[in-house]
């Protein structure tokens, strides 16, 4: 008898070895020393401080903005953002320097690029074989900021850049990203009214770069929107990475030089990719958190009117998603409320509906 | 069985020959890019047949290891003889896992065949854009069917064990097949996402990712080592069974 249950031994062992070497893997492990402690002006400057060094790496983004999940790569072209902001992510972020980058966004059976070589920006999506090309001023910085996930240090700079000086800043405890460690940077609004409730940016303790950021939105546990590196190697990528030519059988598209300045100043919240008109003359009032990026008529308008002549993704979301307020129709999600009024015009911030209509009615 | 797996590529083949010209975004991944090169006709059959034909021949191969012997009345004598009855196991998932390998592999080339009989061959472009001559294409693609050979490995595992439980073969191959079904659609149901990383099949479609530029090695090394876990556990269970079983057979 003892012998029959000698034979189950290694069918209960087996597991049993699995478990304990699962439950060591999740245990955060001690990268050897602890960080040296730093105020949070210390942790500012190591940021500030820090150069823009070649890497490639591998970026993970996860968002729970209430927004409803689209399918993956369904939308192309003018919608491809906003499928990002629904769902996780994966994408491979390589750069060789100022002027060198590229960002594949990995979908099943598909992939999104973006390559920036020198004065060259393409854009790549594999699901319809379509490619975008432009021809950028000499000088301008690698922004390829829609159709991609965000990589984490250039948003962390923006997020400092706009929401250091109207918050308080603390270093929370030490945080380990990408196997490396790193100091916390904890962020919160001063203000009562911003649906943001802290933004967390993760710092690499030795050379200063932003590995993560985390945007908790109030009355949420779980971080609404959060990206981060989760394999990263400092040698410059090989530049064969940079090397693009479009496939042959691509439809490819030239694209009409893009003007960087109209796009740059009026990104209200951290996570409004949100597409900026640069037709439209946007008005920002309120400074830091509490901003509302308002948009004048028919700059939203025609841009719908030209999603509906697509596949119409972002309209068919906005009427599902959006619910009428007084005075006009309201997309609420965790982090941004966009109002979009009876008369054409948008405003759009990281605050409650009042203060929206507040701004609206001119007060 | 081979023959019938070796059908998929051809039938697809012939299939995208007699129609007209596939509009991208259409039916499978990759069945648009078929005309231009015939290469992807290895790749889009082996994306046809993951869901359910290769588990299929899988999971008859392996439901029948044990249990085929057992309803012969074989599994007696070929246990009187001097090998035990763990190495016996062994020989039986050898030859399981030898047809894991076999079936992707047999897919590949006939598909990569037939379609450099039917349409040109030539660079073919990867998800990333970039494009590769035929000849790393090929590589590719064999790659792409070692890592549908190791995702079946696991699935062989879970078969040979319930081929231990039974002595009709046919529930074995029916359980086994009915398993691989069910936890693919558990993988769609994102209520049960935690459970996700734990099925056998969750990377079966990952094979995506070696058609990248760079190639993401991370999947095939997560497949390998989810499949090798399967085949720990499983393999201890079928010799626990095996070894305390009365054969009566």
């Amino acid at each position: 008898m003892t012998r029959k249950w000698l034979r189950w031994l290694p069918a209960a062992t087996v597991p049993a070895v699995i478990a304990a070497g699962v439950l060591a893997g999740s245990l955060p492990a001690n990268a050897g020393d602890p960080l040296p402690d730093k105020s949070p002006a210390q942790v500012l400057a190591l940021v500030a401080g820090h150069r823009d060094a070649a890497f490639s790496g591998t970026v993970e983004q996860t968002s729970s903005l209430g927004l409803p999940e689209l399918p993956p790569a369904s939308a192309g072209g003018d919608t491809a953002w906003l499928e990002l902001l629904t769902g996780p992510h994966t994408a491979r972020v390589y750069r060789g320097g100022p002027e060198q980058a590229r960002i594949q966004v990995l979908d099943r059976f598909a992939e999104r690029n973006v390559v920036r070589n020198g004065q060259d920006l393409w854009f790549y999506n594999s699901k319809d074989n379509t490619a975008a090309h432009a021809k950028l001023p000499a000088g301008t910085r690698p922004e390829p900021r829609q159709d991609a996930v965000p990589q984490p240090d250039r948003l962390a700079e923006a997020l400092l850049a706009r929401l250091g000086r109207s918050g308080d800043v603390t270093v929370g405890p030490e945080a380990e990203v990408a196997g490396r460690a790193a100091y916390r940077l904890v962020l919160t609004p001063r203000s009562s009214t911003s649906l943001l409730a802290a933004v967390e940016i993760s710092v690499d303790g030795r050379n200063g770069m932003p590995l993560g950021v985390q945007v908790k939105a109030r009355g949420q546990s779980e971080p609404a929107f959060s990206v981060a590196f989760s394999k990263l190697s400092l040698e410059a990528p090989d530049a064969s990475v940079f090397r693009f030519s479009p496939p042959p059988g691509a439809a490819v598209k030239e694209l009409p030089v893009p003007d960087h300045r109209a796009g740059d100043t009026k990104r209200p919240g951290p996570n409004a990719h949100g597409k900026v008109h640069p037709k439209g003359e946007a008005k920002v009032s309120g400074t830091g958190w509490e901003s509302v990026v308002e948009l004048p008529a028919g700059a939203f308008a025609a841009d719908a009117a030209r999603q509906q002549g697509g596949n119409g993704d972002a309209a068919a979301l906005l009427a599902k998603t959006a619910v009428p307020v007084p005075g006009g129709k309201l997309l609420s999600t965790a982090l941004l409320n966009v109002l979009i009024l009876d008369d054409g015009r948008v405003l759009a911030g990281s605050v409650p509906l009042e203060r929206l209509q507040a701004v609206a009615a001119g007060r | 069985m081979l023959l019938a797996l070796a059908a998929v590529p051809v039938l697809i083949a012939v299939a995208v020959r007699l129609s007209s010209a596939v509009p991208p975004g259409r039916g499978p991944a990759f069945l648009d890019q078929i005309s231009q090169n015939g290469l992807f006709v290895g790749i889009t059959a082996m994306l046809v047949a993951v869901p359910l034909f290769l588990p299929l021949t899988i999971g008859v191969v392996a439901g029948d290891t044990v249990a085929g012997e057992a309803s012969l009345g074989t599994l007696r004598y070929l246990l009187a003889g001097p090998a035990g009855r763990g190495r016996l196991l062994l020989v039986k998932y050898a030859g399981a896992v030898l047809f894991a390998v076999a079936a992707p592999f047999t897919i590949a080339l006939v598909g990569a065949g037939i379609g450099a009989v039917l349409f040109p061959v030539g660079p073919v472009t990867l998800l990333s854009g970039d494009s590769i001559g035929p000849a790393e294409a090929v590589g590719r693609l064999l790659l792409i069917a070692a890592y549908l050979a190791v995702s079946l490995v696991g699935l062989a595992a879970v078969g040979l064990f319930m081929s231990t439980l039974t002595d009709v073969p046919v529930g074995a191959m029916a359980a086994t097949v009915v398993l691989a079904v069910v936890t693919q659609v558990a993988d769609a149901l994102p209520q049960l996402d935690w459970l996700h990383p734990w099925l056998f099949s969750h990377r079966w479609l990952d094979f995506a990712d070696l058609l990248r530029q760079p190639v993401v090695w991370d999947s095939f090394a997560a497949n390998a080592l989810l499949q090798a876990g399967y085949v720990a556990v499983f393999g201890a269970l079928a010799y626990a069974r095996l070894a305390t079983k009365d054969i009566l057979s």
